[in-house]
């Protein structure tokens, strides 16, 4: 049987390039690959990390999946279907199944509705329903959220910044979206209230068997709440595998510099730069022009080998070229 | 013993609007010596930055208004000003802070800017020298393209590019004592490293003092020697970095470092409380930290504790240990 409950292969998200600023852009003009062939596999229940620093198209990716861009040739399948971006109906099918929080509380609340009608506006065919059964739905949303009821009448603008955050999370669970993904969700609040947001969504998680994609560049808050991660770096998954082994043994050269980077209080090491970063490389291995243990094969692109179940795309981890150097 | 480099005694900032006055800071006190790194910590609304701004000295102009305290550096009372024009802005006290752009003037090129940070200190210096200048300070920020950041607009650099002009600023005017205000915030994890060993390299070089002003506790303890914990306004826990982290005595210092999470999933869930940072203002009585406060007690509704100190130099505002 197939568990898994969102596949997606082969994701190239490319833009239009305009190159001065006056000119329309034309499909003659040059392309960026903001995504480069993504493929990944999400069970039920599963919470996904994505980590990657700016520019690495983790954003771009959360747009994908609910529809907001819509490329050509790649096959994402939900729940066994498969979906084309250019059907209405099977947008529209990604969408009911996929919700999504945004990082900025403030830019994706609408501002003149009221907490309330932000809730009801994630509820699919509410016209079918009661007044007194979507009051029903939107309460035991708030409930769930641990949005106190009195807050139902405010205003986004009332709300601080982890209320706004629990007012997104209302929006997409009253639904009964399946997928929930995070994008940056934490990363404009305080400490504190980062935990809090943390804590509710694994309470979520286990009362309504949800999925996560949790999208965010924070490595301590990666660890603590996916069971798998991947490591984008400008559009290209580098390495994919289970948290504890990817933590623990990072295999791809920019992982192990990113888990090296990484602020936190066992880490008592002090950090130095060994070497410096480089722009992406066009050529070959996207990470070559910033690789400390870079040699002569990363001149081609490397492809994905997999190592104790961790996915990697790194030349050194080829067995094969290993074995017939050693001999 | 080493005098102290900077020395805030019990000052209190309002913000007076006409109908109302708000309380920023309330009798906060803060020293350091030559040669330390020092943390602000704190959440959103502490009053973290103002405190920065009260000690360059950019604050006392209306809305704000310091009330109370003085403000000692270098042996000198730059607040309340003896004289008029006492100027330590540059070589005395230099700031960076979080954002850039805004801290770069967008109409100037690089180059001009940097030219005129030597201008502020030394306007005779022949120009062969000040081109000199600008360039070895560009090349310490390890900016490799010298040349082309030096022609660029502040608009035309990347985020970490921007940092370290502003920090090549710095560089020329080598201060006594740099205050940082979230310096690093809002950029990439590896640039944030290198940001960071690139400040605490010229430190050595050119013997200043550090206050650092960050909410990220992981941050601070990877840099600072003591560290001071500001919750709405007040400091309610200081003392060395290490032995804050290995036992934080405030329960605010105690719930922000549980709030950074550590292990994986299996590690149950973070010890925080519920409730947000107070409104400063309308702040509730007592203990600020009250409402959240797993181990409040009656007293702690009703009278604000004092900072006290504890055993050596560590200092903690809680009725726990009175």
């Amino acid at each position: 049987m197939n568990d898994n409950i969102l596949e997606v292969e082969n994701l190239t998200v490319q833009f239009k390039v305009k190159t001065k600023i006056f000119q329309r852009a034309r499909s003659t003009e040059k392309t960026k690959k903001v995504l480069d062939s993504i493929s990944f596999r999400i069970k039920q229940g599963e919470t996904f990390g994505i980590v990657g620093e700016t520019g690495s198209g983790k954003t771009t990716l959360a747009r994908t999946l609910v529809g907001i861009y819509r490329p050509k040739g790649c096959k994402i399948r939900i729940n066994g279907k498969d979906i084309d971006f250019r059907k209405r109906e099977d947008v529209l099918l990604l969408r009911k199944n996929i919700g999504i929080v945004f990082q900025d509380p403030v830019g994706s609340l609408n501002p003149r509705l009221t907490v309330y009608d932000i809730i009801l506006e994630g509820l699919p065919n509410a016209k079918k329903l009661s007044k007194q059964e979507i009051k029903e739905k939107i309460t035991e949303a708030a409930n769930l959220v641990e949005l106190p009821e009195s807050k139902l009448e405010s205003y986004p603008a009332e709300l601080s910044g982890g209320e706004k955050q629990r007012v997104s999370l209302a929006r997409t669970i009253v639904g009964g979206k399946e997928i929930i993904l995070l994008d940056e969700p934490t990363s404009s609040l305080d400490v504190s209230i980062q935990a809090q947001i943390l804590n509710l969504l694994i309470k979520l998680k286990q009362e309504l068997s949800i999925s996560y994609i949790f999208i965010t560049h924070d490595l301590n808050v990666i660890k603590y709440m996916c069971d798998r991660v991947s490591v984008l770096y400008y559009g290209q998954i580098l390495e994919e595998g289970d948290t504890f082994e990817l933590f623990e043994h990072p295999r791809h050269p920019y992982t192990a510099e990113l888990i090296r980077a990484n602020f936190s209080f066992s880490s008592t090491e002090t950090y130095s730069a060994t070497h410096e970063s480089g722009e992406p490389s066009r050529e070959g291995c996207i990470y070559k022009n910033s690789c400390p243990s870079r040699f002569s094969p990363c001149d081609q692109v490397p492809p994905s080998f997999l190592v104790n179940n961790v996915s990697v795309k790194c030349w050194l981890y080829d067995q094969a070229k290993i074995k017939s150097e050693r001999s | 013993m080493n005098p102290d480099l900077l020395n805030v005694e019990s000052l209190s900032v309002n913000f007076e609007t006409v109908d109302r006055t708000v309380e920023i800071l309330k009798d906060v006190s803060l020293r350091m010596e030559k040669g330390e790194v020092v943390g602000i910590v704190g959440e959103s609304g502490s009053g973290k930055t103002t405190l920065a701004l009260a000690i360059v000295g950019v604050l006392d102009v209306p809305p704000a208004r310091i009330v109370k305290g003085t403000i000692h550096f270098d042996g000198r009372k730059i607040f309340p000003a003896e004289e008029r024009g006492t100027n330590f802005r540059g070589k005395g006290i230099n700031m960076i802070f979080q954002e850039p752009l805004t801290s770069l003037n967008p109409v100037y090129s690089v180059h001009d800017q940097l030219e005129e940070a030597i201008n502020t200190e030394n306007p005779s210096t022949p120009n062969k020298e000040k081109e000199e200048i600008i360039r070895r300070s560009l090349k310490e920020v390890m900016i490799r393209d010298v040349e082309g950041v030096l022609n660029a607009y502040p608009h035309q650099l990347s985020g970490g590019m921007r940092q370290r002009v502003s920090i090549a600023m710095v560089l020329i005017q080598k201060p006594q004592l740099l205050i940082l205000d979230e310096p690093t915030t809002g950029l990439d994890l590896i640039v944030q490293r290198k940001i960071i060993s690139l400040i605490m390299n010229l430190k050595k070089e050119i013997s200043s003092s550090i206050l650092l002003i960050t909410h990220d506790l992981a941050v601070s303890a990877s840099m600072c020697d003591r560290v001071y914990v500001m919750y709405a306004g007040r400091v309610v826990e200081n003392g060395e970095m290490k032995e804050v982290l290995q036992k934080p005595l405030h329960p605010y210092t105690a719930m922000l470092k549980n709030s950074v999470p550590e292990g994986f999933l299996n590690s149950g869930p973070l010890k925080v409380s519920s409730g947000s940072p107070p409104d400063i203002r309308s702040p509730p009585p007592g203990c600020a930290f009250h409402p959240r406060c797993s181990r409040a007690m009656e007293i702690c509704r009703i009278k604000v504790p004092e900072l006290k100190k504890q055993n050596g130099d560590r200092e903690v505002a809680c009725w726990l240990y009175e």
